[in-house]
């Protein structure tokens, strides 16, 4: 059977969380509701194989639904989240409910916004640390009403080896004008803004010289070529910058300080959207591989519990980084790391397991997760989690380094 | 939550590491004067009124330490078993705070005819030495401890070849039997088995902690073509994978801990502690002495003998397989 024929996974209802606060039990009970009433039933079938309009349409319209009720950007701080008051910088919600609420949309298998998570997640947190009041009244209303955004960091000679970035920025009066290439922007074909870095000082060593700027995507020289990657899709894009003009005033942090703002705003995508990410393992992945399996197979049913192992551990080291329990300098690292392998591991087998008619399932459901069950479309695009956002090898040396205190490779002279 | 035990747990782990350091082998006087024994025991029994969120911390040092102690069979165990047969216990629990009854926990086949109590069991832990033995036995009216004199019973050293855990095969052979605690709760055996597995899992976590510090350690001195050999990636890569799975390992075992320290159902966090943690530390002694090359293969570097221990903790109180077998037994029920 084609996976995205299915019948959405039940949430099992009868599950709570024996840890829950009564605060947080009652809020359980309120985004299940919630989850009844509002979650496309048969989003997993009216999605599988749509074309792009359709996808932009079904991403946009599910933001609205779930930020008319709040749930859209639970971590933005109330006074930009249209929340009541919270104090100073607190998210409108707190990170117990966040938990909660992530743990319920996966349980209920909701549907993953996909386009806005760059607006959302790297634009609202680069906007927040080091943006002006301007910048943050221009973009972050509008990021609410649906504004898309791509971030415009790799280029072809830049990858593992970001700071190398050639793509220049040259300073005329009020503005600066941009050349050069970048690769891997995710959604660019429907972005409105772009995320960009481009070096402003050609002398300055590599991370000195790199200033962020935001760029608006119908400025005259942009210019977007979609590049079909390893499932077959075209979401990752090449942008061919050509004399393009950026205003001064979109400058965001000093000029020339683009690399630490965006070492500060990179890691904005671990914390919680990695819990998302944990619980949809579990939930959309690990249960789905389960139904179908042949868990009477001692085999199988030692390697399904190892799995299960192995994600339980992943919520607990998620958890820890969202509850802000004192960590070590290299957790990020550790939990993308773990994430990304242990999807790879876990779909590799799903598709091991599951005969030659996994390999029919020819599409998968849009705006579903990285287990949407069409399993040999999830394995070959796992790789879009150990290569990008720090390949596992990056992760690797980070950890070493950072978090063991291991000397550093040898620079090459 | 936690912050409120936080400096007192970090007390609690320095102390426990500085007793260590000075004797890998303390005595089961010592660990009574360190108030270890009576750690869990009500404070107006003598004891120090904590909670198994303590005992953890203690087992996690001795894991490090991969300390010679009687502490599992004769404090953790020992406590655990008493505090599950309720009040009936409760002057036998202040004896074993106070020092004055050493006694070890058997779980095995045995039956009880009458006073007469027959069976036997291999691998108990810290059974020599014990003035008494609490065997646990399932009755027609409901599971509970028979109080044995050692003396009435055959209690032999088990060789392993692991030095630093003590092991005793005990055999009943019609012995009369003191006492007979009965269980309160029926899940009370399948409890202590719990608790059992998860403090070889502190114990475990200590090991895979100690290791990579040791090897962290060893990599960033031990220079070959001209540089650490920590600097290179493979030998790096290898530590970061350590620590990964020992992070891994530490938030399951944290669960595990919490739920045996609140008396909350321990079996699913249990079995995934005891299967992930003690599976680690061997992977992660085995990786250590690949990392020391020639010195972690001798004798004097002492890493074979973690490496012993992490192995038979793997083998004691249920495989890791065996473990994965009691998640798996809820697939096929859906």
């Amino acid at each position: 059977m084609n996976p995205a024929e299915a019948e959405p996974a039940e949430a099992e209802e009868t599950h709570h969380n024996p840890s829950d606060s009564p605060q947080q039990a009652r809020f359980r009970r309120e985004v299940r509701q919630w989850c009844r009433e509002h979650i496309p039933r048969d989003w997993r079938v009216t999605q599988s194989g749509v074309d792009e309009a359709e996808f932009v349409r079904f991403q946009k319209a599910w933001f609205a639904e779930l930020h008319s009720a709040g749930y859209a950007v639970p971590h933005w701080p109330a006074e930009w989240a249209g929340g009541p008051p919270t104090r100073g910088g607190d998210p409108v919600m707190s990170v117990e409910n966040q938990d909660v609420l992530y743990q319920e949309l996966a349980a209920h298998d909701a549907p993953r916004l996909v386009l806005a998570f760059v607006g959302i997640h790297h634009a609202a947190s680069t906007l927040l640390v080091a943006g002006t009041e301007k910048q943050r009244r221009r973009h972050l209303p509008a990021i609410l009403d649906g504004e898309i955004w791509v971030q415009g960091f790799s280029e072809p000679e830049a990858g593992s080896d970001l700071a190398s970035l050639r793509t220049t920025a040259r300073r005329t009066g009020d503005s600066f004008v941009v050349n050069g290439q970048k690769l891997w922007a995710s959604g660019a074909r429907h972005a409105d803004w772009c995320l960009l870095l481009a070096r402003t000082d050609p002398d300055a060593p590599k991370r000195k010289g790199i200033s962020y700027f935001l760029m608006d995507m119908s400025t005259p020289g942009v210019d977007v070529r979609p590049i079909r990657n390893a499932v077959g899709d075209s979401h990752f894009c090449e942008i061919f910058l050509d004399d393009v003009v950026i205003p001064a005033d979109n400058l965001i942090g000093a000029e020339n300080a683009g690399w630490q703002v965006a070492q500060a705003t990179l890691g904005a995508e671990r914390g919680m959207t990695m819990l998302e990410l944990a619980e949809r393992l579990a939930h959309a992945g690990f249960r789905r591989l389960v139904e179908t399996a042949p868990v009477d197979d001692p085999v199988v049913a030692d390697r399904l519990a190892q799995f299960e192992i192995e994600i339980t551990g992943l919520r607990g080291m998620c958890r820890r980084v969202v509850e802000g329990a004192a960590g070590g300098p290299a957790d990020a690292s550790i939990v993308k790391l773990y994430y990304s392998e242990l999807l790879q591991r876990l779909t590799d087998f799903a598709v091991e397991i599951s005969g030659p008619h996994a390999h029919t399932a020819l599409t998968k459901p849009m705006s579903s997760g990285w287990e949407s069950g069409s399993w040999v479309l999830d394995f070959v695009g796992s790789w879009e989690w150990t290569i990008p956002g720090g390949a596992s090898e990056i992760q690797r040396s980070i950890i070493a380094e950072r978090g063991l205190g291991l000397p550093r490779e040898p620079s090459v002279a | 939550m936690a912050d409120d035990f936080t400096e007192f747990h970090d007390e609690l782990r320095a102390v426990a590491g500085d007793l260590l350091a000075k004797d890998r082998e303390p005595g089961w006087q010592e660990l009574v004067d360190a108030g270890w024994v009576g750690l869990e025991v009500p404070e107006g029994l003598g004891g120090a009124g904590a909670s198994f969120a303590e005992t953890a911390i203690l087992l996690d040092q001795i894991g490090r330490a991969a300390g010679a102690t009687g502490y599992l069979g004769n404090g953790v165990l020992t406590v655990g078993a008493l505090a599950a047969a309720g009040p009936d216990s409760e002057a036998l629990l202040g004896q074993v705070a106070r020092g004055e009854q050493r006694m070890a926990v058997v779980f095995g086949e045995f039956a009880l005819d009458g006073s007469r109590l027959s069976g036997h069991a291999e691998f108990v832990p810290d059974a020599v030495g014990a003035d008494h033995l609490l065997v646990l036995i399932g009755s027609a009216t409901g599971a509970g401890l028979a109080v044995v004199p050692s003396g009435e019973l055959t209690v032999a050293a088990q060789p392993v070849l692991d030095e630093t855990r003590r092991l005793a095969t005990v055999t009943a052979d019609s012995a009369p039997v003191a006492t007979v605690l009965g269980f309160a709760d029926d899940r009370a055996a399948a409890v202590l088995l719990d608790r059992a597995a998860v403090a070889i899992a502190c114990d475990s976590l200590g090991i895979a902690e100690r290791m990579l510090t040791a090897t962290v350690d060893y990599v960033r001195v031990r220079h070959q073509f001209g540089r650490p050999i920590g600097s290179f990636q493979a030998v790096k890569h290898a530590c970061a994978d350590m620590l990964v799975d020992i992070e891994v390992s530490r938030r399951l075992v944290a669960d595990a801990v919490a739920l045996v320290a609140a008396g909350g159902d321990t079996e699913i966090a249990a079995a995934m502690a005891k299967a992930h943690a003690t599976s680690t530390a061997v992977a992660v002694a085995g990786k250590a002495m690949q990392l020391h090359g020639g010195i972690g293969y001798t004798w004097e570097s002492g890493i074979h003998a973690f490496l012993k221990r992490a192995a038979l903790n793997r083998s004691l109180f249920g495989s890791p397989a065996a473990h994965r077998k009691k998640l798996a037994k809820r697939y096929s029920t859906r």
